[in-house]
């Protein structure tokens, strides 16, 4: 019986060092990390327990026969975060490459499916050459099966996808159905077709860091939602990013004890709408004085940045923000902030986050391209993720609130529990420059200084409708509250709302516009 | 063999004909000249370009290290803070930008160098305007 274990435990350890000294050597002389450090960094120490690291893959075509791939190249299992269940794969760049094959696949297929059976979140690490061609469509067909499985647990369990190496062409797949992507500067690259084949077709020259590095799909293509600059500083993110989210859609996101005062008064917020309504000022200021801790973790920093979306705590309770940035394209939705918020809007509402929305918006970004490009199409994202959205809703009207964009940012009619506004709030449905010159047309044109009677009206106007009060009249605004006191009275209907219960009609599924 | 064709250049219609010049013709003729229809030859070629702007922006040539701040959307230039030669931080006001009631302060990208100013205050810009060349 010794001799067994003893074979057991050599048979192991030779599995566990990949694809050999050498190779590890190579992986840590590009600044990358392996599979199994990776996961260690990852979860909580000592917590990791592998599964399949038997597998071995079945082709015989072209050599393969004769080819060791330790673990087939994937390192699959479970452990904690946090002391919470979580399931994780990462691929080995070190075993031929971290190519995925027929049994590569099977491994993640078996940890998606187990994460989905538990309810528990799948962490997926990604950094391989791509399909193993030897094994043909069998390769082929493992991508297919772990898009499938993504979708079906998409909306179950969070799915977090980590880019640390190549994921090209098919592959990248896998990430784009899960709900977070994170990559890391210099070392994550994604891409449907690389640099070579773009410049055989098409002539491009483009380097595989411009075409798809970490820089690129957070500021430019949206692909992404968090970079960081190390490994350690990623997985540090995800762990954070798991506090906020609760295991699976049945659950409630974990609550913590605040060490902030649930009635602090903060008297800044008294003071930082400046007077002139077109100065801009920082959202994120407003955000972060509201916020448990000043804790902010944004998601999607650096793109469509006229939008700020991420997580805070109140009471120690998960919020998701949605607000205005009126430092950014003074504030205007366009196509990407409106897709950027609808998919965050949806992933809140997917894993039971309440929302918060702060509105300081001028209107959607007029212009040829956004037409073109379909901001009708991509604006009413955001209308039908806010409507669907059945957890507690509250909107704070901070200012600029005009026409179609301030029903976009959720307004009352669009499902809102709460709507609260503060006395610089501006609700009509245009601005009042605008609004004048078509109302009082006829008196402008008329009158013996136009410029003088035009500037009158816009006063008028301003100063009978650009207030909260005509809204509220109406009930559209629930309170107009002081901005210091802002802080407690969050609080307070987000407890008030904690029992909230409502369902949309039963349905197989909506058709949101994409 | 002659073909009429209706073109459209900036709204305005031209009818022009066209022959097909065979290697063996050794001048086109104008078989059957026209006068009361205004051809414009010229405008032929343009076809093939997009749809010009109404306003050309004033260009400017970035060279290699350079960045060029262009506008993020259509307004007016309120005011410029720099000066051609001036080194800027990463995050300082280059200008502002009124646009949709909003005076909008355009930042440095990263630290650098204003080699040139392609905007006037009071000027309008369009989404992608060349505004500050950087270096």
């Amino acid at each position: 019986m010794n001799e067994k274990i003893d074979k057991l435990l050599d048979t192991r350890k030779k599995i566990e060092l990949g694809g050999g000294e050498k190779r590890i050597e190579k992986q840590h002389s590009q600044g990358k990390l392996t599979a199994r450090e990776r996961i260690n960094l990852l979860l909580d120490e000592g917590s990791f327990v592998e599964i399949d690291a038997f597998v071995k893959h079945r082709s015989t075509n072209f050599g393969m026969d004769k080819v060791e791939a330790n673990a087939d190249g994937v390192v699959t299992g479970y452990g904690t975060i946090d002391g919470r269940l979580v399931f994780v794969f990462a691929q080995d760049f070190t075993v031929l490459g971290g190519s995925l094959g027929e049994m590569h696949a099977n491994k993640i297929v078996k940890v998606q499916q187990m994460a989905l059976k538990m309810g528990a979140p799948l962490i997926g690490i990604n950094d391989s050459g791509g399909a193993r061609i030897q094994e043909g469509v069998d390769a082929l067909s493992g991508y297919g099966k772990i898009f499938y499985n993504n979708t079906i647990a998409s909306g179950v369990i969070p799915q977090i996808s980590v880019i640390l190496g190549p994921c090209a062409g098919g592959a990248v797949y896998s990430p784009a159905l899960t709900d977070f992507i994170f990559m890391v500067d210099g070392i994550s690259r994604m891409f449907i077709t690389g640099p070579q084949v773009i410049k055989a077709v098409t002539g491009e020259d483009v380097t595989q860091e411009e075409l798809g590095g970490a820089n690129t799909h957070n500021r430019v293509s949206g692909v992404a939602h968090f970079m960081d600059s190390s490994e350690e500083e990623c997985m540090a993110r995800i762990r954070r990013l798991l506090s906020f989210l609760p295991s699976n859609n049945l659950e409630s996101p974990p609550e913590y004890n605040s060490t902030d005062d649930i009635n602090r008064i903060e008297e800044k917020l008294n003071e930082i709408v400046p007077d002139n309504p077109n100065k801009p000022y920082d959202m994120k200021e407003i955000i972060g004085l509201l916020a448990d801790n000043g804790d902010f973790l944004e998601v999607q920093e650096n793109y469509a940045e006229n939008i700020i979306t991420g997580f805070i705590r109140l009471n120690g309770k998960s919020i998701g923000v949605i607000a205005n940035q009126p430092r950014i394209l003074a504030g205007c939705l366009d196509i990407n902030a409106s897709d950027k918020a609808a998919r965050f809007i949806r992933t809140c509402d997917a894993f039971n986050i309440p929302l918060l929305n702060l509105v300081d918006v001028p209107g959607f970004l007029p212009g040829t391209d956004q037409e073109y490009g379909g901001i009708i199409r991509h604006g009413a994202k955001m209308l039908y993720a806010y409507s669907e959205a059945t957890v507690p809703k509250i909107t704070l009207i901070i200012r600029k609130a005009y026409g179609g964009a301030y029903l976009a940012m959720c307004s009352k009619d669009l499902g809102a529990d709460q709507v609260f506004a503060w006395p610089s709030a501006e609700i009509a449905v245009m601005g009042p420059e605008g609004a004048a010159n078509i109302i009082f047309k006829d008196e402008i044109k008329e009158s013996s200084n136009p410029t003088e009677t035009r500037d009158e009206k816009i006063k008028e106007y301003r100063d009978l409708v650009a207030n909260p009060y005509i809204a509220a009249s109406r009930g559209f605004i629930d309170d107009v509250i002081v901005p210091s006191t802002t802080r407690p009275r969050l609080i307070s209907a987000f407890d008030m709302l904690e029992s909230k219960r409502e369902s949309n009609p039963r349905k197989k599924h909506g058709n949101m516009p994409v | 063999m002659m073909k009429k064709f209706l073109i459209r250049v900036n709204g305005k219609q031209y009818e022009v004909e066209v022959e097909e010049i065979k290697n063996t013709t050794s001048q086109p003729q104008p078989s059957n000249p026209q006068p009361q229809v205004q051809t414009a030859p010229q405008a032929a070629p343009k076809v093939e370009e997009k749809a010009p702007q109404a306003a050309e922006p004033k260009k400017v040539v970035a060279q290699e290290g350079q960045e060029v701040v262009k506008a993020p959307m259509p307004g007016n230039i309120l005011k410029i803070n720099v000066h051609e030669g001036d080194s800027v931080n990463k995050g300082d006001v280059l200008l502002i930008l009124e646009a949709m009631k909003m005076e909008n302060e355009i930042l440095a990208p990263r630290d650098g160098k204003v080699v040139s100013i392609a905007v006037s205050e009071g000027a309008s810009v369009n989404t992608g305007d060349d505004m500050v060349v950087l270096e």
